[in-house]
């Protein structure tokens, strides 16, 4: 974008890599917000929804914990890849590189596979964004971190191609690859944190740590 | 990457064989004309176009204001209709905070950062071109909502099945600057159709995708401005050596790369609630509409700061010029500046006292929203201090400035009393709360963004505004703005709402809306004066001399107008004030050895941010218009997202390109003889 590797900066950071991370810092606020609000609805409706037949269903019922589980660790492997690729690109290994961000693509469409399939598994449970806050909280969450590793995983196949025409090299070359690190690095943090206070706290106890005081869960 | 081919530097980069991105697309090279302005990546270009757009929507939104105040001006007024009158007082608010104010900042930041600081450019030039052209279409999307609004009227519609099927038919925004839900949002259950449940027309759907829009264009000028300013300084340029403008343009680039994304999230909530019938503010299916508020003003508190502090930051290089001394406590200034910054985001909900927060957070938010007045209280001893004992001189801009801390001073007075909480309860929605903003915004933004105008104008564009019709202007806008707000005080403390269409006789209410009725008339007439003064100096002006103010910073060393590459060598500064200590026998401006035989090296031109740009109106005429119900509107937004995404992946491949410009040779930057001209 600018020509950051020809002159040297007052703070010795490049400014591409400057501007990523202000980037992230407001990306920070951003899924904050979000989190927030699904975080004071599941304060406020412990109880998760009610579905097209008028039971009310519990979210520990809805969600596959096991399935989710290994979506995380797929996403926490992308970015043990990710970090291979960077230091590739580094290390001038282009082969290396390419390699590695193919795992990585590879990666987060299995991640964006799982999300699509728990989306509809959901659906058909009677979840929609519709009959209930914690649906719409829930899948505009979610789904907007789903829409950052699409992005992501976008951002990545360019450069695979990218990488190809020769011109993917040297400083800026890293520097680039470096900064899609960040970002994929970034997106892969905030799923851990989803992960966290969205779907394992609903197993703190027997209801769940927002379900304390509402009838017990029935299967 | 394109790299710049090695040529012998050149005058202008039409004398160079066309360039060539890497998929064979030609880049412009018209450093003139219609085709320069909009592929322009000079900041200079930018700052200008992002200044003429603000003007023209400052008076589109004083049209509005005075639509407003015709209707006030006598009880039982049908000048304009209700609904009209929710729509003008919608978009005037809008208009004039994210239209009017900001961008007129925004063309602030873009001339003067660069030349403050001693860069040629911003980081990121095309991305820079890319916030205004952003900002351009989000405005013009809000404002096509009043055509819509205008064919609505004129029944334009009438055989269309869609528009038969509306239930509300307000197609400008209709719900204060804050759309506050419920009323913006939803209701009932989401089997209905959609358009049944909703309590507001589509004018809504038009204000969140243009106010979407316009965030993303402030964030990534935000971004761009937060990496010139920490890593585009000239040597010596340290910290705490950086104009105190550019230091307040830094604390709010940051209020908004950290407020917006609060807003972002809200705008896409309940658009979610209204487009794709979800429940985060809908009350009958639990959704809780003082989250709306919440997320509204954690956003939008910082942004009354977002407004002021550029303001604060030309007055700051203003009062030092014309009193001929260095700004007293300058880092004083500096870190109240940062203080507000951060406070900013404490005292979102003293916007609520009366929603019931409970005792512990209504006393903590008013405890802040008093310190907060320290810091602001500090910077205004500063500036008396810095004019106390100094050798003033009157000039336009230092009028408007003094104008500035004035006005500013007394509604920081009525804002501190909005600060206790019983007290606020009483003034909540009234006009005291119309007359104590207005203050701030206009007695304060709006005379600082005036001052800076009337002061840099002669470095934008090289010639001087005429002195006397400035004064007559400055006279006017500030008799006319008390005269207009100052009774809002007294109406409101007598109980007389905000946001009504009209009021019945025998409130003793007449006489003072009269009043400020004609104070709104002059003050329209003062803030048309004044830009018209302005758009005809441009012209027609007296020369300016480089330096017509003895001025401080490094953009007076620089010739009017400015060149293209700013510096033709880089100077090396070792002070603050640099430029007025090299003048004046201090300490000199250095010069780098660069910009030598090989020339300055420029970035290209380039298309694609203003094509990426086009993919945002695409979306935002595409929602509204789907949200309406006339048929395939969706495909819009889809081709739009599409056309966005091309213009950012072309614009990643053409590369940054660029050219050496030739400049004058090589000599360090040499004083201007200034004593004689202000003696």
């Amino acid at each position: 974008m600018s020509d950051s590797a020809a002159a040297p900066t007052s703070t010795g950071i490049d400014h591409k890599k400057l501007i990523m991370w202000l980037f992230l810092a407001s990306d920070c606020m951003f899924f904050g917000t979000l989190i927030s609000t699904h975080l004071l609805y599941r304060k406020l409706y412990p109880t998760g929804f009610t579905d097209a037949e008028g039971h009310v269903r519990f979210v520990q019922n809805l969600f596959d914990i096991e399935l989710t589980s290994f979506s995380t660790f797929i996403l926490l492997m992308s970015s043990f890849l990710m970090a291979l690729a960077v230091s590739a690109m580094h290390k001038g290994q282009i082969a290396s590189f390419r390699r590695n961000v193919l795992g990585v693509i590879l990666f987060g469409l299995i991640f964006l596979g799982c999300q699509v399939y728990e989306f509809t598994h959901f659906y058909h449970k009677g979840l929609t964004i519709q009959n209930s806050v914690f649906g719409s909280t829930f899948y505009v969450l979610t789904g907007t971190h789903g829409t950052h590793v699409a992005i992501g995983v976008l951002w990545l196949i360019l450069l695979y191609f990218y990488s190809f025409t020769g011109k993917l090299r040297g400083h800026i070359g890293a520097l680039d690859v470096e900064i899609a690190g960040l970002y994929w690095h970034f997106v892969d943090i905030v799923w851990i944190i989803i992960f966290t206070v969205v779907y394992l706290v609903e197993y703190l106890g027997p209801n769940g740590i927002w379900g304390s005081a509402v009838a017990t869960i029935t299967p | 990457m394109a790299t710049a081919a090695h040529h012998a530097p050149v005058t202008d980069k039409t004398e160079l064989p066309v360039e060539r991105s890497d998929i064979g697309l030609v880049r412009p090279d018209r450093t003139t004309g219609l085709l320069d302005w909009l592929t322009t990546v000079d900041h200079k270009k930018i700052g200008i176009l992002y200044g003429a757009f603000a003007m023209f929507f400052f008076l589109l939104g004083g049209v509005e204001a005075l639509a407003i105040r015709t209707q006030l001006a006598k009880p039982n007024n049908d000048f304009i209709s209700a609904p009209m009158y929710n729509q003008m007082f919608t978009m005037h608010g809008t208009t004039m905070i994210f239209l009017g104010v900001m961008p007129l900042s925004a063309a602030f930041f873009n001339f003067l950062v660069p030349l403050q600081i001693g860069a040629r450019d911003v980081a990121f030039p095309r991305l820079n071109a890319f916030s205004l052209w952003t900002f351009v279409f989000g405005a013009f999307a809000l404002n096509v909502s009043w055509v819509f609004e205008f064919g609505h009227l004129q029944g334009w519609f009438n055989n269309y099945e869609w528009y038969s099927k509306l239930v509300y038919k307000d197609f400008a925004p209709a719900n204060g600057w804050f759309s506050y839900a419920p009323l913006s949002g939803t209701f009932g259950q989401a089997d209905a159709a959609l358009h049944a449940q909703r309590f507001t027309g589509v004018g809504t759907d038009f204000w969140i995708i243009g106010i979407q829009i316009l965030g993303v264009a402030s964030l990534a000028a935000s971004f761009n401005f937060i990496v010139t300013i920490f890593n585009m300084r000239a040597p010596g340029m340290t910290m705490m050596r950086l104009p105190v403008f550019t230091w307040m343009t830094l604390v709010t680039a940051f209020l908004i790369i950290l407020a917006f994304p609060a807003i972002t999230v809200a705008l896409i909530e309940l658009m979610f609630d209204r487009q794709f019938g979800a429940n985060f503010f809908n009350p009958t299916n639990g959704g809780q509409p003082i989250l709306w508020q919440h997320l509204f003003w954690i956003f939008g508190h910082p942004e009354v700061y977002i407004l002021v502090l550029p303001a604060m930051g030309i007055v700051s290089e203003i009062l030092p010029t014309f009193s001929r001394k260095a700004l007293f406590g300058y880092p004083i200034i500096v870190f109240s500046g940062a203080v507000i910054g951060f406070l900013g985001f404490a005292v979102w909900s003293h916007h609520m006292f009366t929603t019931g927060l409970g005792p512990v957070p209504t006393a903590a938010f008013s405890l802040l929203t008093m310190a907060i007045a320290v810091p602001t209280g500090v910077k205004i001893f500063n500036w008396v201090g810095t004019i106390w004992g100094g050798q003033v001189r009157f000039t336009p801009p230092m009028v408007l400035s003094l104008g500035f801390i004035w006005m500013f001073m007394c509604g920081g007075f009525s804002g501190i009393m909005h600060s206790s909480a019983p007290a606020d309860s009483q003034q909540q929605d009234t006009y005291f709360v119309v007359a104590h903003f207005h203050y701030v915004l206009l007695g304060g933004v709006l005379l600082g963004l005036m001052a800076g105008l009337y002061f840099w104008f002669p470095k934008i564009f090289g010639r001087m505004p005429n002195a006397p019709i400035a004064y007559i202007a400055s006279a006017m806008v500030i008799f006319g703005f008390n005269l207009a707000f100052g009774p809002m005080h007294y109406l409101g403390l007598t109980g007389m709402p905000r946001r009504t269409h009209t009021y019945q006789t025998g409130f003793g209410w007449e006489q003072w809306n009269f009043v400020a009725t004609i104070g709104a008339y002059i003050l329209g007439l003062g803030v048309f004066l004044a830009f018209a003064n302005l758009v005809w100096t441009a012209w027609r002006g007296k020369r300016a001399e480089t330096d017509p103010w003895d001025g401080r910073t490094l953009e007076w060393s620089l010739p009017s107008p400015v060149p293209a590459y700013n510096f033709a060598q880089t100077p090396v500064v070792t002070t603050r004030d640099a430029w007025f200590e090299h003048k004046h026998g201090g300490a000199r401006i250095g010069a780098l050895a660069d910009g030598g035989p090989e020339g300055v090296h420029m970035p290209s031109q380039s298309w694609m941010p203003l094509l990426a740009a086009v993919g945002f109106l695409m979306v935002g005429l595409g929602i509204p218009m789907m949200s309406m119900g006339i048929p395939h509107l969706g495909w819009l937004v889809i081709a739009g997202l599409g056309v966005l995404i091309l213009g950012i992946w072309l614009w990643a491949i053409e590369g940054p390109g660029g050219y050496h410009l030739k400049t004058p040779s090589a000599k360090t930057v040499t004083p201007t003889p200034t004593a004689s001209a202000h003696a």
